[in-house]
C-alpha cells in the first residue's frame, strides 16, 4: 500500500461513516468499480489482520513460506455475507478465507475466518468508496 | 461447497414444506439488523456443475466482468461468490458455487445439491466424453437436487465452433426430454451468453417463487412492506431455448 494513500485515507475516514457508523458511500473495488457494499451497509471496526499483498511479485522475490502481505486495521464489517453485493471468497487458506472483487477477482481485499460465521472484513485501504 | 455456507432455512419458506435440509449453523434470521439500505429480496444459490474441463470456472468468472487477476486466484482459488442482479423489480443476492475440482460425481456433497435453486449442468461442445457424461450428472441431480431446482444446460466453448462434435440438436434434444431444463450454447472465452445463463436462470427460479409474502426474515425490511409488483408473465415454456 503506497504512503499517498495511506495517509489519505486516514484522513479522509470520517467522510466514510456516517452518524450511525455505517458507511456512507458504496464500497467499490479499485480495479473495476464493482460494487462490493452498498451504503449503510457495515460498521467501521479496528481489527489488525493480515492480508497478503495485492500485487503479485515479478519475476522470484519472495522466499518460500513467506507472504508478502499488509496488516491492516481499520475495515468494514458485516455480520452476513448476503450484506455484501458482490464479493468472491477464496478458497480456504488454514481456517481463512480471503474476499476479492467478484467481477475483477483482485483481491484480498478482506478477511474471513471459518471460526466465525458472522464476521466479514473488508479492509478500508483495499477499496474505493464512491 | 461447503454445508456450512448453506443459506439457512429461509429457502423452505419459499417453497412451504420441511426444512430439516438446511445447515444449523448460522441463525440468520435473529442477526439481520433493522437497517434503512434495501436489502435483498431473494437469496438463491447456484450451482455449475459438469466434467472436468468444460469450463465451469470460466463461466463462474465470466459472469459479469471479464478481467482475470493474478494475485489471489492463481495460487487459492476462488470458492464461491457473492452476485446481486435486479430482475422483475427484485433485489436477488446469488450465491454461486463452482464445483471445479470436484468432478468425480461422487465427489460433490450432497449438500451441494439439496440447497441449490438453480443448476448450470455443462458440458463442451467440442469433447464428446463431456456430454456422454451428462446422464450421470443427472442421476447426481435427480438423487440430491430439490425437484424445485431449475436446470439449464449449457453447451460450452462456443468460441471452438470449428472443433464441434456435439451440435446443438443433440443438445437441445437432451434438455427437451428432462422436464422444465432449458438448453443454451455459450462461450465463457468471449463472454457470450454468459450472463444470460444466470439472468434466465434466475428469472426461471422467481417465476417459480410465491408472489405473496416473502419469507420472515425479510419482512422487517421497508421494501418487502410493499406491495409486491405484478410478474408479467412473459417467459415462453420450459422447453424452449433461452438463446
Amino acid at each position: 500500500m503506497d504512503n499517498d494513500q495511506q495517509s489519505k485515507e486516514s484522513t479522509d475516514r470520517s467522510d466514510l461513516v456516517s452518524e450511525d457508523g455505517k458507511n456512507s458511500k458504496s464500497v467499490v473495488c479499485q480495479r473495476c468499480g464493482s460494487k462490493v457494499l452498498c451504503p449503510g451497509m457495515a460498521v467501521l471496526v479496528e481489527k489488525e489482520l493480515f492480508l497478503p499483498s495485492m500485487r503479485k511479485k515479478s519475476g522470484p522475490s519472495t522466499t518460500e513460506g513467506s507472504v508478502d502481505g499488509d496488516t491492516l486495521t481499520t475495515h468494514w464489517f458485516v455480520q452476513d455475507m448476503f450484506d455484501f453485493d458482490n464479493v468472491g471468497f477464496t478458497k480456504d487458506v488454514g481456517k481463512i478465507k480471503y474476499l476479492i472483487c467478484a467481477d475483477c477477482e483482485i483481491g484480498p481485499i478482506g478477511w474471513h475466518c471459518l471460526d466465525d460465521l458472522t464476521s466479514y472484513y473488508v479492509a478500508v485501504e483495499r477499496v474505493n468508496h464512491a | 461447497m461447503d454445508p456450512r455456507y448453506d443459506i439457512p432455512t429461509r429457502r423452505a419458506a419459499g417453497v412451504g414444506g420441511g426444512s430439516a435440509n438446511s445447515s444449523p449453523a448460522l441463525g440468520s434470521q435473529s442477526r439481520r439488523r433493522k437497517m434503512p439500505p434495501r436489502p435483498a429480496d431473494f437469496k438463491l444459490q447456484i450451482i455449475i456443475i459438469g466434467s472436468r474441463g468444460v469450463g465451469k470456472t470460466s463461466i463462474m468468472e465470466r459472469f459479469t466482468d471479464d478481467t482475470f487477476c493474478e494475485a489471489c486466484k492463481s495460487t487459492v482459488g476462488v470458492d464461491f461468490k457473492i452476485k446481486t442482479v435486479e430482475l422483475r423489480g427484485k433485489k436477488i443476492r446469488l450465491q454461486i458455487w463452482d464445483t471445479a475440482g470436484q468432478e468425480r460425481f461422487n465427489s460433490i456433497t450432497s449438500a451441494y445439491y439439496r440447497s441449490a435453486k438453480g443448476i448450470v449442468l455443462v458440458y463442451d461442445i467440442t469433447k464428446q466424453e463431456t456430454f456422454d457424461d451428462l446422464p450421470k450428472w443427472m442421476k447426481m441431480i435427480d438423487k440430491y437436487a430439490s425437484e424445485e431446482a431449475e436446470l439449464l444446460l449449457v453447451g460450452n466453448k462456443l468460441d471452438c465452433e470449428t472443433d464441434r462434435i456435439i451440435s446443438r440438436q443433440q443438445g437441445e434434444r437432451f434438455s427437451s426430454r428432462i422436464s422444465g431444463m432449458r438448453f443454451c450454447e455459450a462461450s465463457a472465452k468471449d463472454n457470450f451468453n454468459v450472463d444470460e445463463i444466470f439472468l434466465k436462470l434466475v428469472d426461471d427460479i422467481l417465476s417459480k417463487m410465491p408472489l405473496e409474502v416473502p419469507n420472515k426474515e425479510l419482512s422487517n425490511s421497508v421494501l418487502s412492506l410493499q406491495p409486491e409488483p405484478e410478474v408479467p408473465p412473459e417467459l415462453p415454456p420450459p422447453r424452449m431455448r433461452c438463446c
